[in-house]
């Protein structure tokens, strides 16, 4: 079964009497387990796709397929339900709650699950273990480094055992070396928890990593 | 619980901001507490004086508040001493006081002038009357007066304007109950002030028996029950005047014009006030809020992207509203408890209030109930002020708040 499957997709954004095609009837399916790349120059619309994708917008046009069924009327408040059982984020930019601990950061999906106090605490320390960060389950986020951040995101949307992670531009704001190793680990996680991933980038070594990919350009798909 | 640590985390994100939000709740609170203690301080006082002048509970013939005596005690009570009796072996009841309520002329032989007396029980009257009537000269009427050397009490405004003085003889003329005039000569046995000018200028009190003697009648005007809980008053009253129809009965509160009086403008003065206040720390905490709201729309973007209701939001923002306003309320309870406490050791004499002539002591007694409803109130005003503040931007696009620098 396809998690994501898109008809005909497209997506206007109105600025003032302008209007923007940022995607222009896009088909894609993205299957289970996948480990799927978005490629584009900068403005080609894949945060606009991936924000589709994640549930957080929807297509002006066309029809978008979560795990077969269509989103288009589904309520906002249904899209969070799901969003939170179903769903991962990975940001460019982190996106850490700078008030909580790693440890409380990564447990944060857990409580929205109602998850009870003793598996979220064997579920949280074994991704520490997992992401190599159990030494600083007490830091806060401002006190590690980028790279150290962005494991504390992926632990962060792998701990629900989610089907599908969005990682939009993931690596962007790291070194080479710590880009690498972030790579290596989300791709660690595909392989541990059998999660889909769909991951913009520009990076070529991420795109090399992925075992599929769509190309975009001004909101086509190529 | 760990809904109420984040918040408390978050509160202390900008930690002075934080802190002037809540010193300002808690000057808003305790000025409430305070300006509500004195206002309380001086309602009970004038309940008190009211009550205490009056009696709680007046009772009189049927007619007496109604309509207008032709001749002088014709709606006097007759069998007051076997009423005052029964009403005496009611436990609540204090004292049952008989009074005559009389005018007339009173003179020092070159001058003569109006006056309202009062012929009062001396047993029992200056008791009750106690602090609220001040004697500045000579003594209260005796128990012990006879009947060929009348004493009498004068208001210190209406010795003044005779020139009397304690010893001093004055001449009292009034219509007695057959319509006839009435003389007699009275010494003055002391001058009292009751802080009112205008019935300091007027008011005479002489015994009852004397005043029974100089209108030629067994009867008293009312008699008036003192009892020995002042909030018992209304429950009191429907009892007994249920139980004697045939008899008028009026409450303290009828009689108390200054205190409805001074309530009234009180409670307009502190209410406004108290508004003004209120507004202030709604406003204080919307801003405080918004702030946090607008600085933190990433992060908004963040927590609904990745599972968080809206709902859910605007709690943890109403939460960190909540605590911003509850500890400030708690800082603004220990305040005026300070304020109140420290007033009270320094003892500070307020002005006189208008048309009286005493000072008073400034003096806040805080109710347990405007406690309990100013910080019902703040914790209220930080619940909407959070939710006006928070609740938009958490239903806003996801999209638009992630892209949010
Ligand atoms: N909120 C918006 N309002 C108007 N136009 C928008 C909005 N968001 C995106 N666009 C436009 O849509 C197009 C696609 O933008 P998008 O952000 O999806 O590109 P991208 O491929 O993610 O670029 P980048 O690599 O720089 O992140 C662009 O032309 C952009 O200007
Ligand atoms: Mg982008």
């Amino acid at each position: 079964m396809n998690i994501i499957e898109t008809k005909n997709l497209s997506k206007q954004y109105q600025q003032g009497a302008l209007s923007v095609n940022a995607l222009t009837k896009i088909n894609i399916k993205i299957p289970d387990r996948a480990f799927t790349a978005l490629l584009g120059p900068s403005g080609s619309g894949k945060s606009t796709l991936l924000n589709i994708c994640g549930l957080i917008d929807k297509p002006s046009a066309g029809k978008f397929l979560f795990c077969g069924r269509d989103i288009g009327n589904v309520s906002d408040q249904e899209l969070t339900t799901i969003r939170r059982n179903k769903l991962g984020f990975i940001f460019q930019g982190f996106n850490l709650i700078p008030v909580m601990s790693i440890y409380d950061n990564i447990e944060y999906p857990l409580i929205l699950l109602d998850i009870d106090k003793k598996s979220r605490t064997k579920r949280v320390n074994a991704m520490l273990e997992k992401v190599g960060l159990s030494k600083f389950k007490k830091h806060l986020p401002d006190q590690i480094s980028g790279g150290q951040k962005q494991r504390v995101a992926i632990a962060r949307a792998l701990i629900t055992q989610p089907n599908l992670v969005i990682a939009d531009e993931p690596t962007a704001n790291l070194d080479t070396r710590t880009a690498t190793d972030i790579i290596e680990l989300m791709h660690k996680m595909h392989q541990a928890f059998n999660t889909s991933f769909i991951i913009a980038t520009h990076d070529e070594r991420m795109s090399s990593r992925c075992e599929s990919s769509y190309q975009l350009q001004d909101g086509v798909l190529l | 619980m760990k809904w109420l640590k984040l918040a408390i985390k978050n509160v202390l994100r900008n930690r002075r901001r934080a802190i002037v939000t809540m010193l300002i709740t808690a000057v808003g609170v305790s000025a409430i507490l305070v300006g509500g203690g004195f206002a309380n301080f001086t309602y009970v006082s004038l309940k008190e004086m009211a009550a205490r002048s009056s009696g709680h509970l007046i009772v009189a013939h049927k007619n007496y508040f109604e309509r207008e005596e032709s001749i002088p005690m014709e709606y006097g009570l007759d069998d007051y001493k076997a009423l005052a009796k029964t009403f005496k072996s009611d436990k609540e009841v204090r004292y049952a006081i008989p009074r005559i309520e009389f005018t007339g002329l009173i003179s020092n032989g070159e001058k003569s002038t109006i006056f309202m007396g009062t012929g009062v029980d001396a047993k029992y009257e200056f008791r009750v009357k106690g602090p609220f009537l001040i004697v500045e000269e000579g003594s209260v009427l005796s128990k012990r007066e006879t009947e060929d050397d009348p004493k009498i009490m004068l208001g210190n405004k209406l010795a003044k304007s005779l020139k009397a003085k304690v010893n001093d003889s004055l001449t009292l003329i009034t219509t007695t109950v057959d319509g006839g005039l009435n003389a007699i000569d009275v010494t003055v046995q002391g001058i009292f002030s009751t802080g009112v000018p205008e019935v300091d200028k007027r008011s005479i009190m002489v015994t009852l028996q004397t005043a029974q003697s100089l209108m030629a009648t067994q009867k008293v005007s009312s008699v008036a029950l003192h009892l020995r809980d002042t909030e018992s008053t209304f429950d009191k009253y429907a009892e007994l005047s249920s139980q004697y129809p045939d008899l008028a009965w009026q409450t303290w509160l009828d009689k108390a014009f200054f205190y409805v009086g001074v309530k009234n403008l009180y409670n307009r003065i502190f209410g406004l006030l108290g508004f003004i206040i209120i507004m202030m720390v709604f406003f204080s905490i919307y801003n405080t809020v918004s702030m946090s709201v607008v600085e933190r729309t990433r992060e908004i973007g963040t927590l609904r992207a990745i599972g968080t209701y809206s709902r859910e939001v605007t709690r943890n923002f109403i939460l960190e509203g909540a605590v911003i306003g509850i500890i400030g309320a708690i800082v603004g309870i220990l305040i005026a408890f300070l304020i109140s406490f420290g007033l009270s050791l320094a003892d500070i004499q307020m002005p006189p209030p208008p048309g009286r002539t005493n000072s008073y002591p400034l003096v806040i007694s805080i109710p347990n109930n405007l406690y309990l409803v100013t910080a019902f109130v703040s914790a209220m005003l930080c619940i909407v002020a959070a939710w006006l503040s928070s609740h938009k931007a958490a239903k806003k696009s996801i999209v638009g708040a992630l892209s949010h620098v």
